[in-house]
Order: C-alpha cells, then structure tokens, then sequence
C-alpha cells in the first residue's frame, strides 16, 4: 500500500484515473466535500489522502417545467434552493445542520431534516446519479425523468452508502411546487391531552409539513393553498397559546441538533449481504474506510 | 465456477442438448420438491405447465421445465434451498400479469407463489400491513378499508396482481403521480437469497444508515430472491375526490394540458391520457365509460386531499384544460360515476383485445415538457410503418404506454410493428427518456438497455446482481444483457 496524495479533481474524467489509481495501489481516500461533516470524517483511516470534490460544482441542467434538475456534486444545496425558488419550486432536502453542505454530501448521507416525513427523504428526491466506483469505473445510475425501473436500482444504493461504494458526481432531482403559503406557528405543549391533539393533526388530513419540539413548546410548519393552510391555521389556534414565528426559526433549529451529524454507534455494514455488496464495489476497501463504524485496520 | 456451470448447461434455457441427458436429473428434483410441497403443487407435464408459459405480454411462450408451488413461507425456504443444491436456476411467480415477459420461466424451474396468500398483519395505528407475496393487490386495500386506509400504487391489474409480483417490478399505477411506486410503499421485506439465506430487509425510519438494501431489492424482478413477506405503508383515504374527464379536439391539446398541470406546480392524484384509439376499444368493449367517441384524446384528472384547498386546485385544472382547448370537462358526479370512468382506464389493454389479436405494449418515460412533440413523432413514425399506435398512459409522469394491436400471425405486419416501436423507443431515449417506468425490462426490453447505459453501467448492474445471487440463478438471461457482464465473461468457459 502506497498512499495517495491530497486530490482536487476538475472532471468525473480525472476523478476516474485517481481512483484507478488508488484501487491499482491499494491506497485508501477520505472523500470532502464543502467539509460540513468534520465529526464522522474522523472516523476515517487517518492514512486516507483527501480526495476533494467541491470543484465538481453548477447546475448542469435544469427545466422547470419537467420539474427535474441535475448538478454535480459540489453544488451546495443554497445554490440549489436559489436556483429553483426563483421558479417557484424547490428540492425539500431542508435536512439537519444547513443549507451550506454540498448535494454529494447530503445524498451520500441521505440525511433527512424535519420536514422529510411529509416531503421525503433523499431516498426519494433522487432519480439519477453519475458516481465512480472504488475501482473507478464511472457509472450512469437512473435517469433525468421522474419515474424509472429501467435496470437494477443503482440510485437507491448509493444514497446513504456514505461515500463506501463510490464517490457521487452528480445528482438527478425531482422538484415540487414550492407551497403558495408557507408559515410556521409555536405552539404551548401542556401534557398528554395536549400531545394527543398535536398528534391527531399529524395523522389527520391537514397534516402540517413538520411538528418539531422546540423548547418545550410544538413548532408547526403549514404549507399548501391558501385555502388548505387557512384551515390548518384553524386548527393550530385550537391548540393552545398559538404564536405565528418567522420562517427563520427553522434554519436555527436544523443547525441546533447535533445528533444527525454525530459519531456513529456500531458498525452498519455487519451484515454479509451489505459486505457482499461493498466486495462489489469496493474490493480493496479505499473508500472513506471506517466511516460506517467497520474497521478499517 | 466450471462444475456450477456445467449443471446450468444441463438445465438451462439455450444450451440443452437432448431431452434425455437432463430428465433423470428433472425427476429425482421434481420428486424432492413433492415431499417439501406435496406432490400436488408440483407440474410437470406439458399440458399442466401450458398455462404458465405466458404472461400478461402476449407474444412471448416460453415453457418451465417444472412448476412448485409453496403454500408457507417454511416451504418456499426448503424449495429455494433444494434448487440451490441441485444447483437449479428459476424464475418466481406471481400473477403472470407482469408486462415484460418478466415472469418467463425459459426451461427452468417456475416458483409460483399465489399459494402464498395470508395477510399477516394490519396495523391500522402504525398505518402498515405485512402481507404474504400472494396478496392480490386489491385485496390489501379491501382489507385495509375498515380503518380508513388503502394502499396506494395500483396497477391497472390490481385486481389479479400479487403484492411479491409488485415488489419484484416496483410496480406503478395511475395514482403514483401523487403517492408514489411500489419502492415507496415498502417499508420491509423477508427475502431467500438464491443462496438460501434467509434475510430481513427494513427501511430505517430515523437515521437512514446502512445501505439502502430495500432500495436495491425492489424492482429487482426477481432476480436478487423470493420474498417470504412484505411489510408496506398504508394510506389514509383523501377527504375529498374529484374525477374529472376533460375533453379534447386533438392529441396536441391534451399533451400541452397535461404539461400546462404539471408546471403550474398542482400535483393531480392521478393525471391519464387516453387517445382516440382507446377511446374507441374502451366505448366498443363491456367496459364502456362513457368516455366521448368523437374526441381526439381524453384526459382523467383526479385530484384529492382535505377537503380545503381542493376546490382551488380543481378550479386550476379546469382553466388550464380550458386554456389548452378542453371542449368540455365533465365531473364524475358520484362514487359509481367514478369507478366507470376508472373502469375504462383501467381495462384498457383488455379492450384492445377485440381490435387484434396481439398487442405490443411499451412503456417509455419522457421529460413531461417534451409530451406533445413526441407524441406527433409517434404518430409520425406509426404512420411510416402503416400500423395503429393507441396512447393511454400515466400523463403526469411522463409515463407513455404505445400499444400497438395487431395480428402477429402476420410476419410482414409483425416485422413493421417491432421496426416501429423500436423507433419509438430509441427516440424517447434520445429525446432523454427511459425504457421503462414500471413494466420492467424482463426479455422484452432487454435489447434497449445497451442504448440506455454504458458498459461500466450495466457492469455495475451485473455485480449488484452478484452480491445477491453469485450463482446467477435467479431469473437467469432477464434485466441485463448476459453479455454486458465482465466477470461472467471472465469465468472459465463462458464463451463455449
């Protein structure tokens, strides 16, 4: 085993020879992104040269009418937001910590936020992606339209396999319409009868984009038709020491919790299909080694 | 690898030398697999297995060599690992309504799995069921329907298709515009590996660690395991439904309606076209809607959800299929006036039955900006090749089905009808569609998958594949191209 020199790759082309050449001489890669995820990173082989992707960056294509977009990894997801806010849609990925990670990152990690129980999760906002293999072989996963089951799922696989099957270079994404009313209220929480309320309009037809608990009290998130949200508001006023709150709350409160972006308890690559899978796609183990808590020695 | 694969040389589909050399093997397998399932629910003969040599996609007859049949999941554990012994490839099986010649068992072992049936488990608080793979899909939602809740991807052949042939094909549906695939409905799963391995696949609902096994396994058409049983989401009914059937002057209109809806942002349940071809099949046929015989193309718009804030998005739609040149939107006025106008949606593909005797049907997916412009290139290229192109498809999303009824007894016409869809499809990829967007690739679609992918893509395809069955046992010659695979390639005599 040789190691790596640190790498800032131009094209999916280059990145392709650098893993090669990892995979040729058995020499491991810490893959960063706009470096939001600096707590898991340890965990990482310290002997991993860098393998730096954020010059990978821009959005590639875009039609709002299709409602699809595709970026290389790189992009942030605030570059993403504003590209689309200004044609009234958005990628709902809203996920823990901020809007400053790159989309490689945030799909790699599949983290969710607390609006991904009603809007989906990266799992779902996904329909393509181009990655490079730990053997860097370059792959074309899935597509740019909205439905897809052309072939065995790639996509699905990559996403959330933490960077260990391959290394993400570009995203393929379905957009929404960005609701026509989107407002936040706080809520007084004051016991069970009070949770049991809160939840019966989680489940009922007026669910709201996100219920969160926020300093003892509920953070309601409404989005829809003015209509729709008019008779959700009805019903958070129900609720008990209703206050509207600015939207910006939000963005303070996924920055707030730090337990999407600890350290990992235990190993999720246990099982002998997931290390049938890796074998596959990374038989000499070069990438991010030990970031999902297997060793790596 | 050489021993493994000189038993699939004697018990495979292209490489049998005589009927003698492998039938001593056939028996004493056959005759293991009557002490797991009872003799019963093992075919052999050729008469017995004639009804399973097809499926849903008329034009393809392949004949298995044997059919098993287990009835609990214990059995269909001990069949998986007696194939794995005996080093037998096979096809599982639902239905047999799948649309790809994807459940063609190609002189190999057949595993059915209707027997299968039970509905394990309904949890109405945590709004999920667990299912055997049997299940027909219409009967999970009958079930679930005391509780307010139904399950949501519906294939137009729900009322005979099997939750396991769902799973294996991510089935789709008219309202998986609104709630999505099959993959999205699956929170877990307990599959046999080809290996014999029994193993349990979950979605994680907090921190979504781990490889996205499930991901990966549905749509997998059956050829990474049998599923013993799945766990899926249910979901509750909307408050409020409104069916409507706008009404269309020429195909153009509709496909701009259609992306008019889909760009104003208003997520419809459930958005189909159907165009004159259809319309007359349908209005010919015992499923007749109603639908209006001198239309160019229909669109059936549903739009659900609470009540408030329904009336604005129906509104919307009305104004946009007005503004694209709707001669009339008729609203389904009742439950009963909404089933007929489903009805003949849903039995479309059966109608077609009485125009021809055969029926090509495919399932291309193209950017939804793109509808009309391709849908006059179709008609174009159908015209060129002097055959009828009928389009009823998932609109929304882009999701076309040209079906093209025909006599298959006819080469000259046969030959026109393949030349034909082949243009369409090459176009839809060029254009930067798909191949398919729930049908699958099974046999059918094989031939367009090196258009679509890269070699480094479908080799990528192929080592997924291994990492689940190595052996490549498990619906063998479906989904990829053989060839486009490196390591089996690689192995010792795969070019003999």
């Amino acid at each position: 085993m040789t190691a790596l020199t640190n790498a800032r790759p131009a094209t999916t082309a280059d990145l392709g020879g650098i893993l090669r050449d990892a995979h040729d001489r058995h020499a491991r890669v810490r893959i960063a992104g706009r470096g939001t995820w600096p707590a898991r990173s340890a965990a990482i082989a310290p002997d991993a040269a860098v393998l730096d992707v954020s010059a990978l960056d821009g959005i590639l294509e875009y039609v709002p009418g299709d409602l699809t977009l595709t970026a290389r990894a790189g992009t942030t997801i605030a570059e993403l937001d504003a590209a689309t806010a200004a044609h009234g849609q958005w990628c709902p990925l809203l996920p823990w910590g901020g809007d400053d990670g790159s989309l490689g990152a945030t799909f790699s990690t599949a983290t969710y936020g607390p609006c991904s129980a009603a809007l989906g999760s990266p799992r779902d906002h996904a329909i393509g992606l181009e990655f490079v293999d730990g053997t860097g072989a370059i792959v074309r996963a899935g597509g740019r339209v909205v439905k897809n089951v052309a072939g065995f799922d790639l996509t699905r696989l990559l996403v959330g396999s933490w960077g260990t099957l391959g290394v993400i270079t570009e995203v393929s994404v379905r957009l929404r319409a960005r609701p026509v009313v989107d407002e936040t209220w706080s809520v007084a929480i004051d016991g069970e009868a009070s949770r049991a309320r809160l939840e019966a309009f989680r489940r009922g037809p007026l669910a709201p984009l996100s219920i969160e608990e926020l300093d003892g009290r509920a953070l309601i998130r409404l989005g829809g038709n003015s209509a729709l949200v008019a008779a959700a508001r009805a019903i958070v006023k129900t609720l008990g020491d209703a206050e509207p709150r600015d939207a910006a709350v939000w963005t303070a409160f996924r920055a707030s919790d730090p337990k999407p972006r600890g350290p990992l308890g235990g190993n999720t690559l246990s099982d002998a299909l997931s290390q049938r899978v890796k074998k596959q796609f990374d038989p000499r183990h070069i990438l991010n080694p030990g970031i999902m808590g297997e060793a790596c020695a | 690898m050489n021993g493994t694969k000189g038993r699939i040389e004697r018990f495979g589909p292209s490489c049998v030398n005589s009927a003698t050399s492998y039938f001593p093997f056939v028996t004493s397998l056959a005759s293991e697999l009557s002490q797991i399932v009872g003799a019963r629910h093992v075919l052999q003969r050729p008469t017995e297995l004639l009804v399973y040599q097809s499926d849903a996609l008329p034009g393809y007859h392949k004949r298995p060599r044997l059919a098993v049949f287990p009835g609990t999941r214990d059995e269909a554990i001990a069949v998986v690992r007696a194939l794995h012994r005996a080093q037998a490839p096979y096809v599982p099986r639902g239905a047999g309504t799948g649309l790809s010649g994807g459940a063609l068992a190609d002189d190999v072992v057949l595993i059915g799995m209707q027997r299968m049936r039970r509905i394990i488990a309904v949890d109405p608080v945590r709004r999920a069921a667990t299912v055997e793979p049997g299940v027909v899909n219409a009967n999970l939602t009958k079930a679930a329907t005391p509780f307010g809740l139904h399950y949501a991807p519906d294939p137009s052949s729900q009322s005979a298709c099997t939750i396991g042939g769902n799973v294996a094909e991510n089935a789709g549906g008219p309202h998986c515009l609104k709630y999505g695939v099959t993959l999205n409905h699956v929170l877990a799963a307990t599959v046999v590996l080809p290996g014999g391995d029994v193993v349990q696949l979950e979605r994680h609902s907090e921190s979504e660690t781990g490889y996205d096994l499930i991901g990966a396994y549905v749509g997998s058409e059956g050829c990474f395991g049998v599923t013993l049983d799945v766990t899926v989401k249910l979901t509750p009914n909307p408050e409020g439904i409104c069916t409507m059937l706008a009404d269309f002057t020429s195909v153009d209109d509709a496909a701009r309606a259609t992306s008019a809806i889909v760009a104003a942002g208003i997520l419809p349940a459930a958005l189909e076209l159907l165009d004159h071809g259809t319309i007359e099949a349908v209005e010919s046929s015992i499923y007749a809607a109603g639908y209006p015989r001198d239309a160019a193309a229909v669109l059936l718009i549903e739009v659900d959800g609470a009540l408030a804030g329904l009336d604005d998005d129906v509104t919307a739609v009305q104004r946009l299929c007005r503004e694209c040149g709707a001669r009339e939107i008729r609203t389904a006025t009742d439950a009963t006036d909404r089933a007929r106008l489903w009805q003949g949606r849903k039995k479309a593909f059966g109608a077609m039955g009485r125009v021809a005797p055969h029926l090509a049907v495919q399932d291309a997916v193209v950017p939804r900006t793109k509808l009309a412009t391709i849908l006059a290139r179709n008609a174009e290229i159908a015209a060129r090749h002097r055959i009828t192109v009928c389009n009823v498809f998932h609109a929304g999303d882009g999701n076309l089905h040209p079906n093209v009824p025909y006599n298959g007894n006819d080469p000259d016409e046969a030959a026109r009808v393949h030349a034909a869809l082949r243009e369409i499809m090459e176009m839809c990829i060029a254009e930067g569609g798909t191949i398919t967007g729930e049908h699958g690739v099974g046999l059918d679609k094989l031939g367009f998958m090196e258009t679509l992918f890269t070699g480094d893509t479908l080799d990528a395809m192929c080592r997924l594949r291994t990492a689940w069955d190595p052996e490549r046992r498990a619906n063998p010659g479906k989904v990829v191209p053989m060839h486009s695979c490196r390591e089996w390639l690689a192995a010792p005599g795969a070019h003999t």
